[in-house]
């Protein structure tokens, strides 16, 4: 029952974020100040992240195939796919859910309990709309841009840790990574991304505009506002797997 | 001129206004009273719309405005200024910024005429060399003159005000009740004022509605006001010692 009145309250919410925007020009230099806000200032994290587990993908790999019988380039194939298909998206998403959900959520909720949002509709603004669209559009724009960082970080720290740890040399893992390479891959990490980002944002945006009460609230919402885009993006994940590599 | 007529409002079936009926006139200072509590801020953000309310009226000249939908609305809107309890001034921008965002929004205007309007209706509210400081660099009575600065940028027909001297001592307070009524005759707006401060009553209260619990108690003039025999509305008036003396000096 309360699901149910809470989707029926976050489809409202979209409903007003999509209608048509008061002054374009106003909402592109909003688009812009959320792509260097939400996106560009993820990117470092998202690399260092990518790096160390794309090393870490590499020697998992490495130890459980000590097998003369498989190929050693092998490895590098494994931890590309492995990034590509799971990592770079979904624990990259999931990353993201942390860091700008709760932010997003945090945010628009002291908007919310500081009047700021009322302040907004009072002037005839769509509030819901001027606040949440540039962060969904900037998201969108930016999230597979951080994906692809991250899938090229990922084989990057995993050829160098490979190769620093001598379990594999430069040659095989370069052939390893470039051996039956299915570029569908990208498109379907790339879709996946794009699924993610609006659920971070969206969810994240809901929590925060519906903040009714104090700053306790507001860190109640960042908290809701990660686990619920967290949970929803490991259901989708396995969804999304199903409908697009089956 | 704002009216309203036979309002109910409730949250979760919590009765706040109850059968509220009031006109509020052009050109005059109107001032909402009561108790903490009582209903005065849930009444101003009913007449404004951002509650809406379970039944009733609300007029804006013969406009039926609680029946619009959100564009007719916005037209209306656009005529209203509001000053909210704790200012509302949006954090991520400068003062200039916060004044400008109702001009960049809804004008066509050019950015020298834009900072041309800031200009001059920051120095209507006095606030001088702060147009690049951010909300969290001013004083609260600054962060109020610079949210009415911006409440008039549009030059509205309707200003309200949502407690515009709650937290400020009383010399900024009285500055900040003249700032309001001056602006209100100089523009003649019909301007609502929610205060529980008995100084800006007896300074700029031409109209006092006076409301407890969610009804209308009693109606009148500041010059009325200490002369009414309402025994709840003299309970608010008379709270403080220094009055309670004065008033049993007077017998
Ligand atoms: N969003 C809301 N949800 C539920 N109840 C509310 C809400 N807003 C106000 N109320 C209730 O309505 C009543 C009137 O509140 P209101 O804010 O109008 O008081 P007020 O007269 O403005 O008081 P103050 O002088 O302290 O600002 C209170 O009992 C409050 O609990
Ligand atoms: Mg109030």
């Amino acid at each position: 029952m309360r699901f149910l009145e809470q989707l029926g309250l976050y489809i409202i919410l979209l409903k007003k974020v999509f209608s048509k925007p008061e002054k374009a020009a106003i909402y592109y230099k909003q688009t812009m100040h959320e792509l260097v806000f939400l996106g560009f200032n993820s990117v470092g994290i998202i690399s260092v992240i990518s790096f160390f587990m794309g090393s870490a993908i590499t020697l998992q790999t490495a130890y459980n195939t000590e097998n003369p019988i498989y190929p050693l380039y092998l490895i590098g194939l494994g931890c590309r796919d492995s990034i590509i298909l799971e990592f770079s998206s979904t624990i990259s998403a999931l990353i993201l859910a942390g860091k700008v959900g709760s932010n997003i959520a945090s945010e628009i909720g002291t908007m919310r309990i500081t009047e700021q949002i009322d302040a907004l509709e009072i002037m005839g603004v769509n509030s819901a709309s001027y606040i949440i669209l540039p962060k969904i559009i900037a998201t969108l724009i930016f999230n597979p841009i951080l994906t692809l960082i991250s899938i090229i970080i990922g084989i990057i720290g995993g050829g160098m840790a490979g190769t620093m740890a001598g379990v594999i040399t430069l040659q095989d893992f370069i052939y390893g990574i470039q051996y039956a390479f299915i570029p569908y891959y990208i498109t379907y990490s790339i879709i996946k991304t794009l699924f993610f980002a609006f659920i971070i944002t969206t969810v994240s945006a809901f929590q925060g505009y519906y903040v009714n009460g104090g700053s306790l609230e507001v860190g109640r919402a960042s908290t809701k506002a990660v686990v619920h885009s967290s949970i929803l993006i490991l259901i989708f994940n396995v969804i999304l797997t199903q409908l697009l590599l089956s | 001129m704002i009216r309203v007529k036979n309002i109910d409002k409730s949250f979760s079936g919590k009765m706040v206004l109850e059968n509220v009926s009031v006109t509020f006139e052009p050109g005059k200072t109107n001032l909402i009273i009561g108790r903490s509590g009582s209903g005065k801020t849930v009444l101003l953000k009913s007449i404004v719309g951002l509650h809406n309310i379970d039944s009733g009226e609300i007029w804006f000249e013969d406009v039926l405005f609680n029946k619009l939908n959100f564009t007719e609305k916005k037209e209306i809107r656009k005529q209203m200024g509001m000053l909210f309890q704790g200012s509302a001034l949006f954090d991520s921008m400068t003062t200039e910024q916060n004044v400008r965002f109702p001009l960049d929004m809804f004008t066509n205007q050019s950015m020298e005429e834009k900072i041309e309007r800031v200009n001059f209706c920051l120095k209507r509210v006095a606030i001088i060399n702060a147009n690049k400081l951010f909300p969290a660099e001013l004083s609260g009575g600054m962060k109020k003159r610079v949210a009415i600065a911006r409440a008039i940028a549009l030059n509205p027909k309707y200003l309200f005000c949502d407690e515009p001297n709650s937290g400020l001592d009383p010399i900024t307070a009285i500055l900040i009740d003249e700032l309001i009524k001056e602006i209100t005759d100089e523009y003649s707006m019909t301007t609502i004022v929610n205060t529980h401060d008995m100084n800006s009553v007896m300074e700029i209260g031409e109209k006092v509605v006076f409301i407890n619990e969610g009804k209308i108690c009693w109606e009148g003039s500041n010059n009325e006001i200490l002369k009414s025999d309402n025994e709840i509305l003299n309970d608010f008036v008379f709270a403080n010692a220094l009055a309670k003396q004065l008033r049993s000096s007077q017998l």
